[in-house]
């Protein structure tokens, strides 16, 4: 499986706009989002704005850097196999 | 943990029974004079656990604590806040096994009712066994009103109302008042107790801010436009059942 990121501005009424979409083989898998200073201890972590599929999740998690944020949306999406 | 009868301090109860039903004397000194053990504890601390046949009703005298269910992977759901004159597991009474446990949030003293006194009490006294059912009857309005906020409403409607519920239960006991009132839970335990995670929390809070919906002080919430968050949530007291209701 190959995950492609593609810079977006995401719309979640808040500061924290600056995102990636997240393509898993093509297919948009998850959105992902930098929170922003306002966060406080999380500010620069990347929250998962959205999951599809099998990347949805009830407790969104966020992740100390990008690479982390990868890992995790590859092992869920490994289940599938 | 020592014995103690006639606390002053039960009067939190009383306070707390008088908030949704009328009491006569004898029933106030009745619950005046209950041998309770009290105990201080430390924040976040279990007092009873999911599974546990508890033989004590737990009374909050000072603090604040919550009901709550622990999923895997450390996926805890809050399903009650609860404040000073809350009996936590009122139903233990008469179900013994608790399918859910129950936690301090902050620092707490707690005052444990041995079940046999309270069988004795609402036999004796069946004005206090009323009060004591409608309290449990209120308890379940409270958690379909949440049902609701879970279901159907935004973060931000849902955290504004919450903001309301806890401001009227507090004002009802005698701990708030002119929309402020204290609010010494985490961002992770609001986000705990509304489904939704500490950065969607930290979303509504900005924006209510920046609304000049409230503003938190310390530990202290202040609702500086009370008519919009109750019409923004769409919020209706009449389940919390308050007798001297002052929802303005």
């Amino acid at each position: 499986m190959t995950l492609r990121l593609q810079p977006v501005q995401v719309g979640t009424g808040s500061y924290d706009v600056e995102g990636h979409l997240v393509f898993a083989d093509g297919f948009l898998a998850a959105v992902l989002v930098q929170l922003s200073g306002f966060h406080e201890d999380l500010a620069g972590m990347w929250f998962l704005e959205a999951g599809f599929g099998l990347v949805s999740s009830a407790t969104p998690p966020t992740f100390a850097d990008l690479d982390t944020a990868q890992d995790w949306i590859e092992q869920r999406l490994a289940h599938a196999a | 943990m020592h014995p103690v009868s006639a606390q002053p301090t039960l009067g939190m109860l009383i306070r707390k029974l008088e908030s949704i039903a009328t009491l006569s004397n004898a029933e106030r000194q009745a619950i005046q004079s209950l041998p309770v053990r009290i105990q201080n504890l430390r924040a976040r601390q279990d007092i009873v656990r999911d599974g546990d046949q508890p033989t004590h009703c737990c009374l909050i005298l000072d603090g604040w604590a919550c009901r709550y269910k622990m999923l895997s992977e450390g996926k805890r759901q809050i399903l009650s806040f609860h404040v000073s004159g809350d009996v936590l597991n009122l139903q233990s009474l008469h179900v013994p096994t608790m399918d859910h446990s129950i936690a301090t949030l902050t620092k707490a003293v707690i005052a444990f009712i041995p079940h046999e006194t309270l069988r004795e009490l609402t036999a004796s006294h069946p004005g206090l066994a009323a009060a004591f059912w409608r309290d449990t009857l209120i308890d379940a309005a409270v958690f379909r009103e949440w049902l609701v906020s879970m279901g159907r409403r935004t973060s931000f409607e849902h955290v504004a109302h919450l903001f309301c519920e806890l401001y009227l239960k507090l004002q009802s006991v005698g701990l708030a008042g002119d929309h402020r009132c204290p609010l010494p839970i985490t961002q992770t335990d609001i986000a705990d107790a509304l489904g939704l995670t500490p950065v969607h929390i930290n979303r509504v809070l900005q924006e209510m801010r920046g609304r000049t919906l409230i503003t938190l002080r310390g530990r202290m919430l202040v609702m500086e436009a009370w008519d919009e968050l109750l019409r923004v949530s769409e919020f209706d007291p009449t389940y919390l059942q308050l007798e001297k209701r002052a929802a303005g």
